[in-house]
């Protein structure tokens, strides 16, 4: 009986495995591709027949990309209206989840289905009227204008997540600490937030992913380089005539190190170890 | 076979003791506290904008001349009978369902893969890296690296037609019978990865001891995955189907990039359609009618959504 | 039980209050477009894309000469993605935030006149005492200049020289029938290999411009009449055809229907095309990324009774006014030293174009060979572009590319297609 429950656990790890190669193949080749291309002489980009490897391998790109002062400052720029977005929007998502969440009040359903079907408005639309506003407000070309926008577009999903979140987590936890004479504040910060952290890291990293690629609102509502951010940086290099697809390539992947790295720090937080038995009646 | 539910959530139950009238309009404004910032920050910045758009669509010429005339109800009629729109609600809808589909399925088994614990936690990390990846990415490069390997001279070709699964070069993106898959596959890989990780998260937070009690009703696993699994999973995977519509059916570049809306219209979609009414054709009154549609169309799923939030 | 709620709510109120305020405080707007008082120094404000297309730093060298020679006037180069190019000017224009001096493509001209983007360059140069006969051409919107075109960049045929020998074509074709025999040629050499190279996507239709419009330009031809559409004339019709003809005989190379200018260029380089039209503009960046391709260029193959003067597609770096700007005056002072003679020369020689000054000699001298060839094309023949100056020109180029794909994949008749494409353009050109 023991080999036979063995043979079936090393059946079935084999079968995951096996699957989890296949799932990175498909995940994987194509960014393998675009690291293939960042090496290549851009005469050679579109080469036939395709190799992985080509003769002009070279850093180049990466080199050009690196010692050019326009486009490390584009990174900065990035990197302080994501983190800035990301903080915000994780705060304000986490009220607005908690009063969804547990407390029952006047035009909830309205509020919840405006905050939801707001997204919905096709951006190419809203650039002009919005635009507009932004410049009414004195935000155009500045960090504040690019990190409140961003949190307009990611605060719905984070507000959908953080109340899904927060559902999943029984209202038994605020009342041990309300019968301990806590505010509902209390409850929230010392409680529910802990236990939630899981939710609310995945949805911190997917604003932070959405703040670091978004376009349309970055080109639109920045004027000048200083304050222009990594996807202009990366289009700025398809020119009218022709691409620059090493440059463009390698931009991609040095702007997707440090985020890998953040991913990675963070990661931790979804292995296990945190639920059995936390959650006791 | 006993059914395993989620232990029942206790209702509410707001300790009643003697307030104040001050606390208990207190406690009536807390929830609206609560929300305040992101009310202001939605009212100002999202409604304002949103009602002008609103305003558009009842106009003519509007932006591209500096007056303009009241229309009514004349540009809905003209996007409405519009066959470029219509075409373009029919792809949208295959392109999002499908995509939708997809993402979920993706996502889940990924997920579940990942959570395995079959597998050491270096292993995993590893894996969970690789599964990332395509999340990482600005939609443009994706686009333009997806086209690279979908030239008919490309790369996909040319492994297909080593391994012989293909006799001649396949024009993916230029024959209007591949172009709408191989666009919905581009977005699949480029968006698989959110539900991916929200699942893993909400995987986390299933306590492990009702799989253990599973385990002593003797469930298998497919049973363990139906009635554990999902019930529990069941809030975030709606949340995030919701999502999932709505940011689809709003995809632009990517499908811009890769293939403009063609060949033959084959990869029209609402929000190409709306590009062009815009800033080809510079009819922004109809461009914003058509923005209208879709944003009665979702809150119409919007309200779907907060009815079944309601109903937990 | 007491609950502490207001201090909750307060505390909340405070935080995010206290954030918001530190963020616009701490993180100051960078001044856009200082505009001083009178008699202070002015900083203008250039958007173009034509930094990005030239050797490095040659460009910001040419307007730092501009501010040496006019000390009261800074110029701040904003440069923004090529394809965004345009949906950004009518953004800026609708807020009435556009740059003091703009980059525009001829194709734009109509659209921003008519929205009131743009300033009437003709009552500036009225102003500035400017003498226009030196300009090679203006474009116009209601008989009044908005646009000048600043470098002419000429599409040319372009033909594979290793490839046409190995297909035994011994000469350049000169003539439809020519083309056509060389491209057959070309293409059952073997290898995959194509004979020519026709971009239609419609994201950025202007396949239709360059590669399909020019076959009629080339004999004379035109595809308006009085200023009004003419689709279903037989020159038009022949060009249809032909283009079919050249499709059904296989030597289109695969994914015209989705193919960009940009992927054009990069199968000629590869050498998996054998001939296609192409700005000249591109011949460096042939040769720097294929250094041993043999190629030539060539004016376009003509109807085969055609004697005439030979249309040559071309599009321009052109420059504008915004009409928003309070220093229209110092801008025209830009356009006017973008267009003077030596400076002009000079623009056109870097960037391998044509000059907008009649009068400016690009210096050939240090380019490539090819460049004298094109020159003596370009003076042979006459430049053709009847798409500048209309209205909403890249709906047209759509619409008619969008009737061209159904001809091409048999869904449609030569006939059919023509009438509907000119009753598309009918409703646009009043």
């Amino acid at each position: 009986m023991a080999t036979t429950v063995k043979t079936r656990r090393t059946l079935a790890k084999a079968g995951v495995l096996t699957g989890l190669i296949i799932g990175a193949l498909f995940a994987g080749l194509p960014v393998l591709w675009m690291l293939s291309t960042s090496f290549k002489g851009n005469g050679e980009v579109f080469q036939t027949p395709p190799r992985l490897i080509t003769k002009g391998f070279s850093f180049d790109a990466y080199l050009e990309i690196l010692g050019n002062g326009a486009q490390l400052r584009f990174f900065l720029n990035s990197y302080i209206v994501a983190l800035s977005v990301t903080a915000l929007t994780l705060l304000v998502a986490i009220l607005a989840g908690y009063a969804f969440s547990r407390f029952r009040f006047p035009f909830q359903k309205t509020i919840n289905a405006v905050i939801v079907s707001v997204q919905a408005v096709p951006p190419i639309t809203l650039v002009i009227p919005y635009f507009g506003l932004v410049v009414a407000l004195g935000l155009y070309n500045t960090y504040p204008g690019l990190i409140v926008t961003h949190m307009v577009f990611t605060l719905p999903y984070a507000i959908i997540m953080t109340t899904a979140y927060l559902n999943t987590l029984p209202k038994e936890l605020d009342e041990s600490v309300k019968v301990d004479g806590g505010s509902s504040w209390t409850a929230l910060w010392r409680i529910l937030v802990p236990i939630s952290v899981p939710g609310l890291v995945a949805v911190g990293v997917y604003t932070f992913m959405i703040s670091w690629n978004e376009y349309l609102f970055a080109l639109t509502l920045t004027r000048t380089d200083d304050m222009r951010t990594v996807p202009i940086g990366i289009q700025l290099l398809m020119g009218q005539h022709s691409y620059e697809w090493n440059q463009m390539m390698a931009m991609s992947i040095l702007g997707s190190i440090p985020v890998l790295v953040l991913f990675l720090l963070f990661q931790r937080r979804f292995i296990g170890g945190l639920t059995s038995g936390a959650v006791k009646a | 076979m006993t059914s395993l539910t989620a232990p029942e959530k206790a209702p509410p139950a707001e300790p009643e003791t003697p307030q104040s009238k001050r606390s208990t309009v207190a406690r009536r404004l807390t929830p609206f506290g609560y929300l305040s910032p992101t009310v202001l920050l939605i009212v100002v910045l999202m409604v304002v904008p949103i009602i002008m758009v609103i305003g558009y669509s009842f106009r003519d010429n509007v932006i591209v001349q500096p007056e303009s005339e009241f229309a009514g109800l004349a540009n809905y009629a003209k996007v409405l009978s519009d066959p470029d729109f219509l075409a373009g609600l029919k792809n949208t809808a295959i392109f999002i369902t499908v995509s939708m589909v997809a993402h979920l399925v993706l996502g889940l088994a990924f997920a579940m893969m990942l959570n395995t614990k079959l597998l050491g936690g270096v292993t995993k990390a590893l894996f969970r890296i690789v599964y990332i990846l395509p999340w990482l990415f600005t939609i443009a490069v994706i686009a333009v690296i997806w086209r690279l390997m979908l030239d008919p001279a490309g790369v996909l070709n040319y492994v297909l037609q080593t391994l012989g699964l293909i006799q001649q070069g396949v024009d993916w993106l230029g024959d209007p019978g591949t172009a709408l898959w191989v666009v919905t596959f581009a977005n699949v890989w480029s968006g698989y990865p959110f539900f991916m990780i929200s699942l893993l998260a909400g995987l986390q937070g299933i306590p492990g001891d009702l799989y253990e009690a599973a385990d002593v009703d003797g469930a298998s696993p497919i049973q363990k995955f139906r009635h554990v699994t999902l019930p529990q999973l069941r809030p975030v995977i709606i949340s995030m189907a919701v999502l999932d519509l709505i940011w689809t059916s709003q995809q632009f570049a990517l499908i811009w990039m890769m293939t403009g809306g063609g060949p033959l219209n084959a990869t029209e979609v609402l929000s190409t359609f709306t590009y062009k009414q815009a800033f080809s054709e510079y009819e922004f009154a109809t461009a914003s009618a058509a923005a209208v549609v879709v944003l009665l169309l979702t809150m119409i799923l919007a309200f779907f959504y907060v009815r079944q939030q309601r109903e937990r | 039980m007491a609950v502490r709620v207001s201090g909750g709510m307060r505390l909340i109120g405070a935080v995010t209050a206290a954030a918001l305020v530190a963020f616009v405080g701490a993180c100051g707007s960078d001044d856009s477009g200082d505009t001083a008082s009178s008699g202070g120094p002015v900083e203008l404000e250039f958007a173009q894309w034509w930094g990005a297309e030239l050797p490095s730093g040659s460009f910001d060298k040419i307007i730092a000469d501009f501010t040496t020679a006019n000390p009261n006037i800074k110029v701040k180069l904003l440069s923004a993605p090529y394809a965004s190019t345009k949906q950004q000017l009518v953004t800026g224009a609708a807020s009435k935030t556009l740059p003091d001096v703009v980059g525009l493509d001829g194709a734009w001209v109509n659209d921003f006149a008519k929205q009131g983007a743009i300033a009437d360059l003709s009552k500036l140069m009225e102003d500035a005492k400017y003498d226009p006969s030196e300009l090679a051409s203006q474009v116009q919107y209601k008989d009044k200049t908005y646009m000048i075109p600043v470098v002419n960049f000429v599409y040319p045929l372009f033909v594979n020289q290793d490839l046409s020998t190995k297909a035994g074509v011994s000469k350049v074709p000169s003539t439809r029938t020519e083309f056509a025999d060389a491209a057959k040629k070309i293409s059952a050499s073997g290898g995959n290999v194509k004979g020519w190279a026709l971009p239609l996507d419609t994201a950025v239709p202007n396949g239709i411009q360059n590669d399909v419009m020019s076959w009629l330009w080339a004999s004379g031809g035109s595809m308006l009449k009085d200023g009004k559409p003419n689709l279903q004339s037989p020159e038009v019709k022949s060009v249809v055809e032909y283009v079919k003809s050249l499709n059904d005989a296989g030597v289109v190379a695969p994914g015209a229907l989705t193919m960009k200018e940009q992927d054009k260029v990069e199968k000629f380089t590869t050498g998996q095309v054998g001939m296609m039209i192409d700005s000249l503009a591109h011949i460096n960046l042939i040769k720097k990324n294929a250094p041993d391709l043999k190629f030539t260029v060539a004016a376009l193959p003509a109807e085969d009774s055609y004697t005439g003067k030979r249309g040559l597609p071309y599009a321009s770096w052109g420059i504008g006014v915004s009409n928003s700007t309070e220093h229209k005056a110092e801008s025209f002072k830009l356009v006017q030293y973008l267009m003077s003679k030596e400076v002009n020369a000079q623009l056109s020689t870097i960037a391998n174009g044509f000059p907008g000054n009649k009068t400016a000699q690009p210096d050939l001298s240090k380019s490539d060979p090819l460049f004298k060839t094109a020159f003596d094309i370009y003076q042979q023949g006459t430049p053709a572009n009847e798409f500048t100056g209309l209205p909403k020109s890249e709906d047209l180029m759509r619409s008619f590319d969008e009737q061209l794909q159904l001809v091409l994949t048999n869904k449609s008749s030569v006939d059919d297609a023509l009438a509907k494409a000119q009753e598309s353009w009918s409703s646009v050109i009043e």
